[in-house]
């Protein structure tokens, strides 16, 4: 048995998160927020305005730096987490690639993006793609999934590069499609850097 | 007051909903290095544009709960935004003040304790995120447009005082 995305992706989605009595959701070894997608994307579109050209680069470097080590840490703990052990683990039978598909499917299930791996090549080179997302949103022009960009680069690192926390930064990921661009979905190409 | 929490998910996309708003989950991580982000392009008024982006955002969300709700008291608008912290898992805020202004004090506070997680203490306060929701939130309270109340940081868990405090003021 494979990871089978649906099943996992329905299980996941009905999990709430709530905060404790300070306020704060300690999960996944880091703490939890729930923000509105309205904030993110106004944020993200008004300092890529504020930025002249000679600034763009920097400022969605930040954007996609701030996604990879959520994404990198965050996600170290989901797939060392009771309920990912509960619900995904017991259907991985291919190593490293299970564990990526489950990712996917946890990624899908908590509203970051409807997407999944549609090539992969073990430790060298992972297609995603991604037919909802909320940075397609935003409304600004050219590529904008950062976010996505930077929790797919997390999840190769998470998967192929040195273990965790040494692993960081061995892999890049580029955009080459965007929703927000007119194309029917987003795919993202990840690399070794 | 309570506030009623909806969360709905849309079977179609997977996105969630809370109160009909779309909201997704991040860590502290992702708002540490949002932070840091701003504070290192203060010749584009970076953190002017986080709290000008979290106020206009915030404002929104808690204008429609009130709206929805046919809540009339400023104490009751106010609570809106207080609770709507805490579930976001931002911290916990207690609120004093008037029209005129007041103070918050975080007794809790998400950012500065993932700052504090993540890089240890720093030599200045770092909230900016707050200081853009306490402006939704009087904002909200006492029916006043946007950017009427300016919010300043003067005490910060992140720099090693024990709990946050912001001065609210009419700008």
């Amino acid at each position: 048995m494979t990871v089978m995305r649906d099943t996992v992706v329905n299980s996941l989605a009905k999990l709430r998160i709530q905060s404790d009595e300070n306020g704060l959701v300690p999960e996944y070894e880091v703490l939890v927020n729930l923000l509105p997608v309205s904030l993110l994307n106004t944020f993200s579109e008004k300092i890529l305005k504020a930025a002249p050209p000679e600034k763009k680069e920097q400022v969605e470097a930040g954007l996609v730096r701030a996604a990879y080590e959520c994404g990198y840490h965050t996600g170290c703990g989901v797939i060392t987490s009771d309920i990912f052990n509960e619900v995904v683990i017991p259907m991985v039978t291919d190593g490293e690639v299970d564990i990526l598909r489950g990712a996917y499917a946890a990624f899908t299930a908590w509203g970051w993006a409807k997407a999944g791996i549609v090539q992969i090549k073990e430790g060298e080179k992972m297609v995603v793609r991604a037919f909802d997302y909320y940075e397609a949103d935003g409304g600004g022009d050219g590529l904008r999934a950062y976010m996505l960009r930077g929790l797919s680069q997390a999840f190769f690192d998470l998967a192929y590069a040195d273990p965790y926390p040494d692993g960081m930064d061995t892999f890049v990921c580029h955009q080459t499609k965007g929703i927000e661009l007119g194309d029917s979905y987003g795919e993202f190409v990840v690399t070794r850097k | 007051m309570s506030l009623k929490l909806d969360f709905t998910l849309d079977n179609q996309t997977f996105r969630h909903y809370l109160n009909g708003h779309p909201v997704v989950m991040h860590s502290h991580h992702y708002l540490a290095l949002i932070t840091k982000l701003v504070e290192e392009m203060p010749d584009l008024g970076g953190t002017q544009i986080l709290k000008d982006s979290v106020e206009e955002s915030m404002r929104a969300i808690f204008d429609d709960y009130i709206v929805k709700n046919n809540l009339t008291s400023a104490q009751d608008k106010c609570n809106v935004g207080r609770e709507y912290f805490s579930v976001f898992g931002l911290g916990k805020m207690i609120v004093s003040g008037n029209d005129n202004g007041g103070e918050v004090r975080l007794v809790h506070s998400h950012i500065d304790e993932g700052w504090v997680k993540k890089w240890g203490n720093h030599d200045k306060p770092i909230n900016h995120f707050a200081c853009g929701y306490i402006a939704a939130m009087f904002g909200a309270a006492f029916d006043k447009p946007l950017n009427t109340y300016a919010v300043t940081e003067a005490a910060s868990i992140a720099v090693g005082d024990p709990e946050n405090k912001f001065i609210v003021k009419i700008a």
